[in-house]
């Protein structure tokens, strides 16, 4: 446990000197605060730019408070999952090119709990940033449209949260494999598009799965209410970062060894 | 709409704190090219994406720019 917080404690301290403690909450606050600025401001937007012709009236409906939010979910779902998986798609392959890894694998460090600490640092990251960038666009939301129920808020936020976690998930198990930090985010953003796909073309026979986890984070936010399906897709949700996870130590350790 | 016709007293609260994030965001990443001894590719495109390419600019050199191999 000691050693593990150590290597815990390294990785952040890590992320500190790669800035990343500064860059990824930025942008997941810029990514998610577009979004209602925009939907407030298209009518002026439109009225600035387009030469509209005179008379010609373009009837913009206001979006609700609601729809504004899971836009905000939605651009996490494509701009969210870029910065996630570049941010972590060198988190091992990165280590063990410079060779690193190889620096403190010598020491009697375990591969569990070398994989689970970088793990942990990424997810610390991920979770305190999408924190910071979700609670702004729902404040942002709060200003100019509607306030949303503080309660709404939190539970689609730890029920999206884990997708997000899943993602960064899949990016450490093709670290676990591979070498060039490039590789492996390329195959995680295939593995998450091939997943969004298959979610959202079968979503009627897939519904446990985690991609739909947007979509029922966001039916939360409309209505309040969720269908029973919702824990189907939490439980395989953990079960498969488990799972993921498991998987790339085990990988891992044969890898350093052969 | 001219642009003297916007209304800015009450854009400036609420867009100003972003503008002032991506500031923040911009300058850590001059800052810190300033500052690196080596860099992924020369220092003087660096300088150009960070300051022109707005929000991805910086990103992209976080994410390969400061590679130190």
């Amino acid at each position: 446990m000691n050693q593990w917080l150590t290597l815990l404690n390294k990785e952040i301290l890590e992320m500190t000197r790669n800035f990343k403690w500064i860059w990824v909450p930025i942008v997941f606050i810029l990514i998610a605060v577009m979004e209602p600025i925009t939907a407030y401001y298209m009518p002026q937007i439109i009225d600035s730019l387009g030469n509209l012709p005179d008379g010609a009236v373009i009837e913009l409906p206001m979006p609700s408070a609601e729809e504004v939010l899971v836009a905000s979910l939605s651009q996490y779902n494509t701009l969210g999952l870029l910065v996630i998986i570049l941010s972590s798609m060198g988190i091992i392959a990165g280590e063990r090119k410079t060779g690193v890894a190889g620096l403190i694998l010598v020491k009697p460090v375990s591969y569990t709990a070398f994989v689970t600490a970088k793990w942990a640092g990424d997810m610390l990251l991920l979770w305190i940033s999408y924190f910071i960038g979700y609670f702004v666009s729902w404040y942002y939301v709060g200003i100019l449209f509607d306030t949303i129920p503080f309660i709404d808020f939190i539970q689609s936020f730890f029920i999206y949260g884990l997708w997000l976690s899943f993602v960064l998930t899949i990016t450490v198990f093709f670290n676990s494999f591979l070498k060039s930090p490039g590789a492996a985010g390329f195959l995680s953003f295939a593995a998450v598009i091939i997943l969004i796909v298959i979610s959202g073309t079968f979503s009627k026979w897939v519904e446990w799965s985690p991609a739909q986890l947007l979509s029922y984070a966001s039916t939360f936010i409309m209505s309040g209410s969720n269908s029973s399906d919702v824990w189907s897709a939490i439980i395989l949700s953990v079960f498969g970062i488990i799972m993921l996870l498991g998987g790339s130590i085990v990988i891992f350790r044969r890898r350093e060894l052969a | 709409m001219e642009l003297s016709q916007v209304n800015w007293e009450f854009i400036i609260p609420i867009v100003a704190p972003i503008i002032l994030i991506q500031l923040i965001l911009l300058a850590i990443a001059i800052i810190d090219l300033v500052r690196i001894e080596k860099v992924n590719g020369p220092k003087w495109v660096w300088i150009i994406v960070i300051l022109f390419v707005n929000i991805v600019g910086p990103i992209l050199y976080f994410v390969i720019g400061r590679r130190n191999n």
